[in-house]
């Protein structure tokens, strides 16, 4: 689970409002979609949950827990995975693994058997010896995936993550992460794909200029404009603010 | 404005970082306190500049009744070119073939000379900053004690101009003709390390050779024959480099036929060379760029097996995070060069450079067997010191995480563990350092075990407080948004910040021993309390750095 309470962030001393007053509580299972225009705050908002970002007023919980309190235990639950692969190039895909497996704790037997499924899935496991410089800009995201996954997190929280993905491995994406809240887990993402996001999401929130404009089901976003499309509904929500 | 005139301008931009620094100052307001440090090391840097001023009016009146003056010129303008050729070469491949910014140069409707010519264009102004202390004073302190006239200060400007062309250019036709013959592009991190080895080797053997011609010993006769034939000093230190001979007489000439035949001359191998760069590099330049950005691996999926082996069973953080600091170092060229290398490196550069300097090797052994053993130990300590700690781990250990440093504050280690394997990490480089300048010390002046001993361990514990405050000020102003490693290492403020805090604290050091000793306290006894102050320092330190990096990781937003 993730609560914001009343959370804000601001840029330049305050000039530049990022993130105004969110409020919001995505509960265990659910899939959530965070949309919005480019500099609407979105990864900012995510980069509050994973404590890349110190918020400027409010709190932000994970199950329960004040991410700003107690960032160890928060951590712990949560992975991340950034809407760039910025990730050490100068390691090979299984040492950068056995890092996020020996930071998180994960013991050899789970390790071996999620690094396996994962590379296998993602179609990693010829590339997983080479050092990650070598990779693609696709293969890089989905060794990220991979390390946000193997920890199996309580809370997973992924920015852009279909980018630079091929067909397949979007298609894989979407099962696991369906899978992960089937399971009770909560997965916060934001997305430019308006059709990712209207099939695959339990709630969507839209975000325009730091602020949430909607958050609901879609058909509780559809009651907003009836008959329309999610596309519609995000021009109209952003467009008029 | 034409598209070669804005690549420039780009390239002189993003290299320089002047719009990216004035908006960290006036818009974002960081760094300010930055303005008055700037200010006291102009301010420090003026009796320095003046002193040297002075030294070279009183050099100049030395050579003038033997006729040698215009070797001062020789001097300075030769170190500036030797320089620019043997740094150039380091420039010229990281600009011309690994920079990031060629991915978007390249589908530009933009001919490859003119590419490559921005980019020599950035590297020129960039030596002209750099040989700018070098040989500025230089030309202005001869021109004004010569009382030479406008021709002079015409040819001054156009010399300080063309300086860079020559080297760099020779340097640019070899490194792009390298390119294409042999297409190591896919190699570059060999490239980057074989080109640096070069550049050592070359300084050393530069070195060398210059030691040699003034240890090479001369008997009375000819040194007067030598000394009275005019100019023999400047051709005979400019014939390392015959266009700082030509830099020298277009200079020092005259209005006559002499100065501006050898401007001519100068001028017209600069413009020959810079024109036939263009040539080539409109042949060459992008068929050696195949493959840039990418780096060729073998796949091969690991059987069951190998994967169970090599799947680990679970270290602790620290030792996750130890391994990284390693592995993260040892791999990135720049990082190894300016880590790992330059403490094993450096320490032989400098004995060397004794052992080749002739009477200052007989001056150091005859100061070492009379001294007292105590200041001897000292000045070991210091030597040993400054192999260890005078290097840029410490101090560039979080700017090196750069865009990566979002990782250390995402996984749950608290920031002890992070900041713990950093040091002992940078501590064990500063070690490294301290034994191979023990066994080089030892080697060549046969130090007894008792002074080597209590040195050693002085260099140790003073190389634990060196290396915790270069933290300290990575820690303070980390640069994580660099896209060219050598930034975080070469081109970082925190890392000369604590070179300087180094030189400081091995002068306060040392006068703080001086004082001791003259206090009539035994020389056991002053390495004693130094030991004490430097170990109760170091464990102040640590602390300060562990409850700062509490501090910090919290505060650090990316």
């Amino acid at each position: 689970m993730i609560e914001f309470e009343g959370v804000s962030k601001s840029y330049n001393r305050g000039r530049i409002k990022a993130v105004d007053g969110l409020t919001l509580t995505i509960p265990p299972g659910e899939i959530f979609g965070f949309l919005g225009p480019n500099g609407a705050g979105k990864t900012t908002t995510i980069k509050l949950v994973v404590g890349l970002l110190r918020p400027d007023s409010g709190r932000i919980l994970v199950e329960g827990i004040d991410v700003q309190k107690e960032p160890l235990r928060t951590k712990a639950l949560t992975t991340y995975v950034p809407d760039t692969p910025a990730v050490y190039e100068r390691l090979t895909g299984l040492e950068y693994l056995n890092f996020i497996g020996d930071v998180y704790g994960v013991p050899k037997a789970d390790r071996l058997s999620r690094i396996e499924r994962w590379l296998d899935i993602f179609e990693l496991s010829s590339a997983v010896g080479s050092p990650i410089q070598s990779y693609s800009h696709g293969m890089k995201q989905k060794i990220v995936l991979t390390a946000a996954l193997l920890p199996d997190p309580r809370v997973m929280v992924l920015d852009e993550p279909l980018v630079g993905l091929d067909p397949r491995s979007a298609h894989h994406l979407k099962e696991l992460m369906r899978s992960h809240c089937d399971k009770g887990g909560t997965l916060f993402f934001s997305t430019h794909i308006m059709e990712v996001a209207e099939k695959l999401c339990d709630r969507i929130g839209i975000i325009d200029k730091g602020r949430l404009v909607a958050c609901g089901t879609m058909d509780e976003l559809k009651k907003l404009n009836a008959e329309s499309s999610l596309e519609k509904i995000f021009l109209d929500l952003t467009d008029k603010s | 404005m034409k598209p070669f005139p804005a690549l420039v301008r780009t390239g002189l931009r993003a290299n320089f970082g002047l719009r990216a620094i004035a908006y960290r100052f006036f818009t974002e307001k960081k760094d300010r306190w930055l303005l008055p440090l700037f200010a006291l090391a102009a301010v420090s840097l003026a009796p320095t500049l003046y002193a040297g001023i002075k030294l070279l009016a009183g050099l100049y009146g030395m050579l003038t009744p033997m006729n040698q003056q215009a070797a001062l010129l020789t001097f300075a303008l030769l170190t500036g070119q030797v320089l620019i050729l043997l740094f150039g070469l380091y420039y010229v491949i990281s600009a011309f073939y690994f920079s990031r910014d060629l991915e978007i140069l390249i589908p530009l409707p933009l001919k490859p000379f003119q590419v490559m010519l921005s980019k020599f264009i950035v590297i020129c102004v960039n030596e002209y900053v750099t040989v700018f202390l070098l040989v500025v004073p230089v030309l202005v302190t001869w021109g004004i004690k010569a009382g030479r006239g406008p021709d002079y200060w015409v040819a001054a400007v156009l010399v300080y101009l063309l300086l860079p062309v020559i080297p760099l250019a020779i340097v640019s036709l070899l490194v792009v003709a390298l390119m294409r013959l042999v297409n190591v592009s896919r190699k570059k991190d060999a490239l980057i390390l074989i080109g640096s080895i070069i550049l050592i080797a070359g300084s050393i053997a530069l070195q060398s050779a210059v030691g040699r011609a003034n240890a090479g010993g001369m008997s009375a006769q000819s040194a007067v024959a030598f000394f009275a034939a005019p100019d023999s000093i400047l051709n005979r230190v400019g014939a390392f480099f015959p266009p700082s001979i030509w830099a020298t007489k277009a200079l020092a000439g005259g209005p006559g036929a002499t100065g501006p035949a050898h401007l001519a001359l100068f001028a017209g191998v600069s413009l020959a060379l810079f024109l036939a760069l263009i040539v080539l590099s409109e042949k060459l330049f992008y068929r050696g760029l195949v493959g840039i950005g990418e780096t060729s691996a073998r796949r091969r999926t690991l059987s069951s097996a190998e994967m169970s082996r090599r799947v680990s069973s679970g270290r602790r953080p620290f030792r996750a995070l130890l391994a990284r600091e390693w592995r993260i170092m040892n791999r990135t060229p720049i990082f190894l060069l300016n880590g790992v290398l330059v403490v094993v490196i450096i320490p032989v550069v400098m004995l060397l450079m004794v052992k080749t300097g002739g009477e200052t090797e007989v001056f150091l052994v005859n100061f070492l067997s009379a001294a007292n053993p105590a200041v001897v130990i000292l000045g070991a300590a210091a030597f040993l010191t400054v192999s260890g700690s005078l290097n840029g781990t410490a101090s560039s250990t979080f700017s090196r995480e750069g865009g990566q440093f979002w990782m250390s504050k995402v996984i749950p280690v608290p920031p002890r563990d992070l900041v713990a394997a950093k040091l002992v990490h940078s501590y064990a480089i500063s070690v490294l350092g301290v034994a191979v300048s023990t066994v080089a010390l030892v080697a060549i002046f046969h130090l007894p075990a008792g002074q080597v001993a209590p040195a050693v361990g002085l260099a140790l514990l003073a190389g634990m407080l060196l290396t915790i405050i270069g933290m300290l000020i990575d820690l303070a102003r980390p640069l994580l948004d660099w896209t060219n490693p050598q930034k975080a290492i070469k081109q970082n403020l925190n890392v000369l910040f604590a070179m300087l805090a180094g030189i400081g604290f091995l002068i306060v050091t040392g006068w703080l021993a001086a004082r001791l000793l003259k206090l009539g306290i035994g020389g056991p006894g002053v390495l004693l309390i130094l030991a004490a102050l430097l170990a109760v320092l170091s464990a102040a330190g640590a602390a300060l750095l562990f409850r700062f990096a509490r501090k910090r990781y919290a505060e650090i937003e990316v």
